[in-house]
């Protein structure tokens, strides 16, 4: 039987002073965390309260490099236990605002307030809501961006999942083996994921895939029943019980934006991989706009911004 | 056979090390109807094992219906976790998965020598001037799902006008059939209002804050009370 021996946090109602403050729970923020202890900043890492990140959520990751498998809530763990184990600090609020002050900037967290020297985001990015009719109405309610975490509710059942990247199809997969039948649609004519990710897809009993489809509206009651499709051979309604969305990310950056420059679509403006518009704020992992999002991409950014966090302070 | 492995009676081992008080817990199981009583009882006969300071009983919901009654407790599995003055904490169905990571850390907010709540939280619990019971529902594969439980757990140790339960929410399906639950976390406070995911904790007081001032007739997002401020 698995059991998670990780403890829950508490928030922090203790306001001083520090060289770094790492924004973020994911493997980005627990990378620069590590690293931070292990070249003895003085530091906080504000975790949120959804400790993890996005990897906590996905259910097999095949794709780390020394690991074969591992589920990402083992992978976060264990890189929490690691990076505590050095000596990292753990604070398990969410940044609400970070704002300059003279060379220092100004964090201030659910119930503290920090004044550092330097700041890494590491925030992430939340699942990004589609925006269709239904969609808010029947959150909780059949709609669901967590197929690790609701995939039970759904046992027998028939399901929609809405994407063609590597999330959508991962998840699809995992879901595939609790649900009677599984729609996936996209709005392309071929996957965006890995093609050892779709192949098994495709070849998925009950699963099976409509391209070039989008969602228009999600129909219910109560609940989900069933909702409204554009195909190529026009609107189709169908009957569903759930609908898993995997449309992209929102980077979660709205806190930073008095900071640092971020782009149009909200990702922190980077140049040399970590580095931000502003000398003593750095980003790392799924934040930014640097082109590839994953864990092994993440670690990295977290590790050369805490990096270029232990050069300035020299 | 036992349940935890080696690795995991080492880890919980060393997180016992931190209780500096006495922490009782009574486990309710039955024999009929309870598929997963067993392994909830060898579990905390496990833990029992790994702490001087855990002080573990174990009834059964059928023949002991005083205490059953007198604790609240209406199904089996539950876990009640206290300093032995109240029976205030409850958990319902089996400690497994991240289910164990939230019963680890109501026993060590129980036993241990820190105050996990913030000085805002504690404010809003000593100027209740009612009652509220947190259900909140979770599946042990949520990752988001502990920071729900133990907060509600959190104000229940707290406050002897809380009451909290978390609620495994594919043990007990009527239940959560009832509260229409089909995502979690789900938190429920007084059957009025609801909240899906893991608000953070000065969140989840402000807007309780705000949704006992507004006593609304019928069923509320809490999150609503946020939004619209």
């Amino acid at each position: 039987m698995d059991l998670k021996t990780g403890l829950v946090g508490s928030s922090s109602s203790i306001s001083r002073e520090l060289d770094l403050v790492i924004a973020g729970g994911g493997p980005a923020a627990l990378a620069a965390a590590l690293y931070a202890a292990r070249y003895d900043i003085d530091h906080i890492v504000l975790e949120s309260y959804q400790p993890g990140g996005q990897a906590a959520l996905t259910a097999v990751i095949e794709n780390y490099p020394g690991i074969k498998t591992i589920t990402g809530g083992d992978i976060v763990a264990t890189m929490k236990e690691q990076a505590e184990s050095w000596g990292a600090v753990f604070d398990m609020s969410s940044l609400i605002s970070a704002d300059p002050f003279g060379d220092r900037i100004q964090i201030k967290a659910d119930s503290s307030t920090y004044m550092t020297r330097n700041l890494i985001i590491a925030t992430g990015a939340a699942p990004a809501k589609l925006g269709v009719p239904g969609e808010d109405k029947f959150y909780g309610r059949g709609v669901s961006y967590c197929a690790t975490c609701d995939a039970p509710f759904f046992r027998d059942a028939r399901v929609l999942v809405v994407g063609g990247g590597d999330s959508a199809v991962k998840e699809a997969l995992h879901l595939s083996e609790f649900v009677s039948e599984l729609v996936l649609i996209h709005r392309r004519d071929k996957f965006r994921a890995e093609p050892y990710l779709a192949q098994k897809l495709l070849s998925c009993g009950n699963c099976s895939v409509l391209w070039n489809t989008t969602l228009k509206e999600i129909k219910g009651d109560e609940g989900v029943e069933g909702a409204v499709l554009n195909t190529p051979e026009g609107e189709r309604e169908m009957k569903f019980d759930g609908i898993f969305m995997y449309v992209g990310r929102k980077p979660a950056t709205e806190p930073f934006s008095n900071l640092i420059e971020l782009n149009d679509n909200g990702t922190v403006r980077t140049h040399n991989i970590v580095h931000t518009s502003r000398e003593n704020v750095f980003a790392a992992g799924d934040v930014t706009d640097n082109d590839l999002r994953q864990i092994v991409t993440a670690v990295s950014d977290g590790a050369r911004a805490a990096s270029a966090v232990f050069d300035l302070l020299q | 056979m036992a349940i935890l492995s080696d690795s995991d009676t080492a880890e919980v081992t060393k997180i016992f090390g931190a209780l500096v008080r006495d922490v009782y817990v009574k486990v309710y199981t039955q024999k009929l109807e309870c598929p997963t009583c067993t392994d909830t009882e060898t579990i905390l006969r496990e833990l029992d094992e790994l702490s001087e300071r855990l002080k573990v009983s174990f009834l059964n919901l059928q023949t002991d219906r005083e205490d059953a009654v007198k604790d609240g407790v209406d199904k089996a599995p539950a876990i009640i976790v206290s300093d032995g003055t109240h029976s205030r904490v409850k958990f319902y169905g089996t400690p497994s998965g991240y289910e164990f990571s939230s019963l680890l850390t109501t026993i060590i907010d129980t036993g241990g020598s820190e105050e996990p709540l913030t000085e805002g939280t504690i404010q809003f619990l000593g100027d209740l001037d009612s009652d509220l019971h947190m259900q909140v529902f979770v599946t042990p594969t949520c990752p988001h799902c502990p920071s729900a439980a133990v907060l509600a757990s959190r104000m229940a140790r707290y406050s002897s006008r809380v009451r909290s339960e978390v609620i495994e929410a594919n043990e007990f399906p009527e239940l959560s059939s009832k509260f229409r639950v089909q995502g979690v976390p789900r938190t429920v406070v007084n059957g009025i209002f609801f909240t899906e995911g893991s608000l953070p904790e000065s969140m989840m007081t402000d807007a309780l804050k705000k949704g006992l001032a507004d006593d609304p007739s019928e069923e509320t997002n809490l999150m609503d009370y946020l939004q619209n401020n």
